[in-house]
């Protein structure tokens, strides 16, 4: 009886599995409901609330007079936090003098230490990469139809470079984006760029200008993701292959759990169950794998980015160096040459310009012997 | 083939910030609490004067670039939001929800950071606005009702965002053992639930004995089980009142306190003694250099050590050698060590000594 409907609440509030690490799996949308059914619509909704109604509603759940409630609000307003006069100016950007709280000396430290140095190291792009953050924030949409309905869940998900150049595995290069409970997996699987997706497959020295033709993303549709034990296959186009299949099968044989399949394009994030912070797959091309973690799951609040359109919302992502062309480092490599008589090294990468000024006259007829790859950069995406 | 670079991670959750500016927060919110505990109050009043007095508005002054001031304020809230909690006591909660309020509206981030409230959370906050409100605490329950009020909530699934770092310690939150709660785990386990179904349990037994057995000699517990239960608790409670007025479980702690904080002085003033020994004299840059000439650092926080001058030793300290001699051979002359080019063991004078074989 009270035990059991206990257990069944518990099951939706997600607690950890690991403190501090990943949470227990949970249903998102039983959790969307639990959280709706604790609080008071106007909670979540993205008006304030009339501060009258508020006072009102105040007063009479305590039994208080309006004199003692209008004493309240005077003892409690914001302004009793001020700590300095009230005309006196203060720059915010500068420590105080004599500072007595502990994290102000350990900044007025770091802010001593900076002003010695003569070159301010932020870049410019790392700043515009800061920025990205905030840049949907607030935004509202034209046709209220648009408009993110109040109580929606907003999930943050991090999907993580592949790891396959040695760099990769010493830090955690990853894009994070936003995404709401009502849209299903396949928007998630659109909106992760990865180059694999761009790159062209195939020796084309002989046929420079044909490249553009064989992206890899039009021939190799298929993808799955990975949650919870379940497998979601991308079936939209018939070329699309059950690509968890063989993992399925394989693990049959040996000592796994049965996993089961859904399809991509049928599920929508309130339909999973997941854990909080733990690692999952992405899969496409066949074998480029990507690590997805969901960060955080809530409610929609007012200063979200509200605008249906906008979402999936990117908030960060990480900047990879470009390799530029070895001839006039300055435009990125768009070929890669091996056993080129031409070429200082083997391989050697060219940007567009210089590849054909070096290996073909002016008639486009090839010069010497070599081999040529189209290369995407993996920054291609900055 | 050489590698794409790739700059140094800033993951959303910035975690090398977090690392930087985690323990001097900390501890100047125990600060804070500590003196909102000693005024034994839970009127916001209270609190804004001691907020006033340690000027905590400027905990975010200071120019901090790019996106770090919102990471610090969504760090400030974060660990504030650990002392709502439980097992805090319940001034050191109250003071835990001023702290939210008076860090949510003073804080330099745009728009505002807001505070995240996990569903396993709620309960535990609901029972708070309850007892606030059955104990009139006007100024505690228009707070929480303001701040939902105004949208400074996030209603989340997770306190904070987690992306998986198992490598890295995780910064648990260590519980302050001053702010916390006296502990009711008697009051828990001997509930007046408990004690009724007990009640029930005992009847039960007695009238099945009663209709099985004429005579009722045995008996598995003892008939007044349940009133002796409940003086048990009754006692153990007013002897936890009683020592918290009186003050002895205080003076036991203080005495503690004060051994505790002699050992951190000794050993304070030790490590300081070191410290300026090896720093305070500094090599003097030549002429060329001196405008790069080593600044001594007096500025060094923390060990709360007073300066001692280098003490200048005249006489070199008695070598291992020496003092190995003299401690196991003791002041007069031992004619069994004399005898030996080095002496191994503590010799034992009560014991024959040991003549040397084959000279």
């Amino acid at each position: 009886m009270a035990a059991s409907s206990s257990s069944n609440v518990n099951e939706n509030i997600p607690v950890f599995e690991y403190k501090d690490i990943n949470t227990k799996p949970f249903h998102v949308g039983s959790f969307r409901t639990a959280w709706l059914e604790k609080l008071k619509p106007i909670d979540y909704s993205y008006e304030e609330k009339y501060e009258e109604t508020e006072d009102a509603d105040f007063a009479k759940e305590m039994g208080i007079a309006p004199e003692t409630l209008d004493e309240l609000k005077a003892i409690c307003s914001v302004d009793t936090l001020r700590c300095q006069a009230e005309d006196e100016s203060l720059d915010t950007n500068v420590v105080p003098p004599d500072p007595t709280l502990q994290t102000l000396i350990q900044r007025k430290k770091k802010q001593d230490y900076k002003g010695t140095l003569r070159i301010d190291k932020i870049s410019r792009v790392d700043h515009y990469q800061d920025e990205l953050e905030s840049l949907a924030v607030g935004k509202r949409p034209e046709d209220p139809v648009d408009l993110v309905p109040e109580g929606e869940i907003i999930l943050s998900i991090n999907v993580l470079y592949p790891a396959i150049f040695e760099r990769f595995r010493y830090v955690r290069p990853h894009m994070t984006l936003q995404m709401l409970g009502s849209h299903s997996l396949v928007d998630l699987r659109d909106a992760i760029c990865c180059i694999s997706d761009l790159q062209v497959f195939g020796e084309f020295s002989n046929t420079p200008d044909m490249a553009p033709d064989f992206i890899s993303k039009d021939h190799f549709k298929s993808a799955f993701f990975y949650f919870e034990g379940v497998f979601y296959n991308d079936m939209r186009h018939p070329e699309c292959q059950d690509m968890s299949e063989t993992t399925i099968d394989w693990a049959k044989t040996r000592d796994f759990p049965t996993f089961q399949k859904a399809k991509m394009e049928d599920t929508r994030f309130y339909d999973l169950i997941v854990k909080v912070g733990y690692p999952y797959l992405f899969c496409h091309q066949g074998d480029c794998e990507h690590v997805v973690i969901i960060t955080d799951i809530r409610l929609a609040h007012k200063d979200d980015c509200l605008d249906r359109k906008l979402y999936p919302l990117l908030t960060h992502k990480h900047r990879v160096m470009t390799r530029k062309c070895a001839v006039c480092h300055v435009y990125i490599g768009r070929w890669l040459t091996t056993n080129d008589p031409f070429a200082p090294n083997d391989p050697c990468l060219f940007c567009e310009r210089c590849f054909r000024m070096l290996h073909y006259d002016k008639k486009g007829n090839k010069l010497g012997q070599f081999l040529a790859y189209p290369y995407v950069d993996p920054g291609a995406f900055n | 083939m050489a590698q794409a670079d790739v700059e140094y991670e800033s993951d959303g959750s910035g975690s090398k910030a977090k690392d930087r500016f985690l323990k001097p927060l900390v501890a100047d919110y125990e600060e804070l609490l500590g003196r909102f505990q000693q005024t034994e109050s839970v009127r916001f009043e209270e609190f804004t004067a001691v907020w006033r007095n340690m000027g905590f508005s400027s905990v975010f002054y200071g120019s901090l670039a790019g996106n770090e001031m919102r990471e610090f304020c969504h760090l400030t809230l974060t660990m504030a939001f650990n002392y709502f909690l439980p097992p805090y006591s319940f001034q050191i909660r109250v003071g835990g929800l001023y702290l939210l309020y008076g860090l949510y509206h003073t804080q330099l981030a745009s728009p505002k950071e807001k505070i995240r409230i996990a569903l396993k959370d709620w309960e535990q906050i609901q029972k708070f606005y309850q007892d606030s409100v059955n104990s009139q605490h006007y100024d505690a329950v228009y707070i929480i009702r303001k701040l939902i009020a105004e949208n400074a909530v996030l209603y989340t699934a997770m306190p904070q965002m987690l992306t998986f770092r198992v490598k890295k310690k995780s910064q648990h939150h260590k519980v302050c053992e001053e702010f916390r709660d006296r502990p009711e785990r008697v009051k828990d386990l001997i509930s007046t639930d408990m004690l009724l179904e007990v009640a029930n349990i005992q009847g039960h037994y007695e009238r099945l004995k009663a209709s099985v057995l004429e005579r009722s000699s045995i008996a598995v517990t003892k008939q007044d089980l349940l009133a002796r239960l409940h003086s048990c608790v009754l006692e153990f409670l007013h002897w936890q009142d009683r020592h918290e007025n009186r003050g002895d479980a205080d003076h036991l702690v203080y005495a503690e306190e004060k051994a505790q904080q002699v050992e951190s002085s000794n050993r304070a003033q030790l490590l300081a003694s070191i410290k300026t020994k090896s720093y305070g004299c500094l090599a003097e840059a030549s002429k060329s250099r001196r405008h790069r000439q080593v600044q001594m650092d007096t500025s060094i926080s923390g060990t709360g050590y007073i300066k001692e001058a280098p003490k200048y030793h005249k006489s070199r300290a008695p070598s291992l050698r020496a003092r190995t001699y003299k401690k196991l051979c003791g002041e007069g002359q031992c004619t069994s060590c004399l005898m030996r080019t080095q002496c191994f063991v503590g010799c034992n004078r009560a014991a024959p000594p040991v003549t040397l074989q084959g000279g």
